[in-house]
């Protein structure tokens, strides 16, 4: 088969943009087949697409989807806001420091694997099962990745830029701003990227256990009470808005980050 | 004594037992292109890593113009064997990096980007980032933004290594146009014989480790040389027979 690429002189042949839309269809097709086959395990995709929109506009324990999504994706930002910038600046502070590195880096290796789901009890027993406990863990979920993307970043920096800014006269500060920031920049943002997903996560599982509103709750509730179509349409938006927050973060990095 | 611009003086690099410089002493006048050419792994890397100051000497000192280098108080720029442009900025924002750092007036660090940009064909690519040019032009980009500091000290590390022939040759010109227009002292690295013959007035031959300085050649053919002629094949000859180690 004759190789094509967008980057390159090939044409490409006019069914390759179709093959996004014939993989969802495809997909779309056998769990109709498959609730088909047993319509009390799973309900059809017509069925659960009508659920949507009732729950869109009807309230669904007590509140509608839409708020159980606000209610989420709040938290998530919240914590991933926190997240980001404490963790921006411990990264910055392993590499810059070797006196700090060697004295609380191996705490962090040790605290590091740490499941970010196995602190929930313990946060709950410290916070109470308020806003505080979910964005906490949330915020463990996704500072975690900040961190090593960001330290990575410092590791792996090309040692001549810094030689070349100091010959050209640039201080410390002006390294550390002018040259190690930018230049870890890409680190940081992949950092950022995986964050962003870990705290989606996580939100979701610390919903599941201590909430009243969310994604998470909905799912645990919906669980209770039998109605598994209301767990699928929770399901596909977890999904759907995971995708696009990765979509408009690639776009953003595109804008900041041209090089 | 004011000719002199720098002054080496009994310089020794030594990394644990290995005796990498074994005592050298040179002088380089001012505004003059010098080159140091030796047999590959002999130390010509070290020696501008120290005077550069990245590296300290086990013992000798270095004087620019009577004083002890550092690069915060002396005017330096460094062009390395690899590339060194700054992949975060555009090749403008890369060649005013220096000026900036040394708080030159707006309208100077302006008037000498363009002049700069305009002598190594550079204004086209001003808005670009170093991934959208090609290698010689980046590399351009390096060597503009240290003549744009006209600096005191130009030190360069074998700065055409990663390009092909035909872009050597023109970067070579550009250099010595540079250079002239500068007036900054030059000293160049390089394995490349002929390079060194074609570009320096003077030529330091550095022996294998521990390395020493075998001969300071002067080359006193007038500019632009023909590397065709027999002045120039003679004096390229007699330095590969003092360095050629096969």
């Amino acid at each position: 088969m004759k190789h094509t690429s967008s980057h390159g002189s090939f044409q490409e042949p006019w069914w390759w943009k179709l093959l996004p839309v014939a993989s969802v269809a495809l997909f779309l097709a056998v769990w109709h087949g498959a609730a088909l086959c047993n319509p009390a395990m799973l309900p059809t995709p017509v069925e659960t697409i009508r659920s949507l929109f009732d729950m869109l506009f009807f309230p669904t324990t007590q509140i509608t989807l839409l708020d159980h999504v606000w209610a989420s994706l709040r938290r998530v930002l919240i914590a991933y806001g926190l997240a980001t910038l404490s963790g921006v600046l411990l990264g910055v502070l392993f590499g810059w420091s070797r006196n700090f590195h060697d004295f609380v880096y191996p705490i962090f290796e040790l605290l590091r694997p740490i499941p970010p789901i196995a602190w929930i009890p313990l946060i709950i027993m410290w916070l109470g099962i308020g806003e505080g406990a979910k964005i906490a863990i949330c915020f463990i979920g996704s500072f975690i990745p900040v961190v090593v993307n960001t330290f990575f970043g410092f590791t792996t920096l090309d040692r001549t830029y810094l030689k070349a800014a100091q010959v050209l006269g640039a201080r410390q500060k002006d390294l550390l701003l002018e040259v190690v920031l930018p230049g870890i920049f890409p680190n940081i943002l992949a950092g950022m990227k995986v964050a962003l997903s870990a705290g989606w996560l996580c939100v979701i599982a610390a919903e599941m256990i201590a909430a009243r509103e969310g994604l998470g709750y909905l799912i645990v509730r919906s669980m209770e009470s039998g109605n598994m179509l209301n767990i699928l349409v929770a399901l596909i938006f977890i999904g759907s808005i995971s995708a696009i927050l990765s979509f408009l973060f690639s776009k953003l990095e595109k804008v900041v980050c041209p090089w | 004594m004011d000719d002199i611009k720098i002054q080496v003086r009994g310089l020794t690099k030594r990394f644990d037992d290995l005796l990498v410089l074994d005592n050298l002493s040179f002088d380089v006048r001012r505004g003059e292109f010098l080159s140091i050419v030796g047999p590959t792994g002999c130390g010509k890397t070290t020696l501008l890593n120290i005077l550069s100051d990245w590296w300290a000497p086990t013992s000798g000192e270095i004087l620019i113009d009577g004083q002890a280098m550092d690069p915060k108080v002396q005017n330096l720029a460094f062009v390395f064997q690899e590339s060194s442009a700054f992949p975060w900025l555009t090749v403008e924002q890369n060649i005013q990096f220096g000026m900036k750092e040394k708080k030159f007036p707006p309208d100077l660090i302006a008037q000498r980007t363009r002049e700069v940009m305009a002598l190594l064909g550079l204004e086209e690519a001003r808005n670009k980032y170093c991934h959208q040019i090609s290698a010689s032009m980046e590399q351009r980009v390096v060597i503009g933004r240290s003549f744009a500091l006209h600096p005191d000290l130009l030190l360069m590390d074998e700065p055409y290594a990663q390009l092909d022939i035909k872009f050597r040759f023109h970067l070579e010109d550009a250099i010595l146009q540079l250079s002239r227009a500068t007036g900054s002292t030059l000293l160049f690295v390089t394995h490349n014989i002929e390079e060194a013959v074609y570009l320096s007035e003077r030529c330091v031959i550095l022996s294998n480790k521990p390395t020493g300085i075998k001969a300071i050649r002067t080359i006193d053919l007038p500019y632009p040389r023909d590397i065709c002629s027999p002045e120039f094949v003679s004096i390229k000859d007699e330095i590969t027979e003092m360095i050629k180690w096969w």
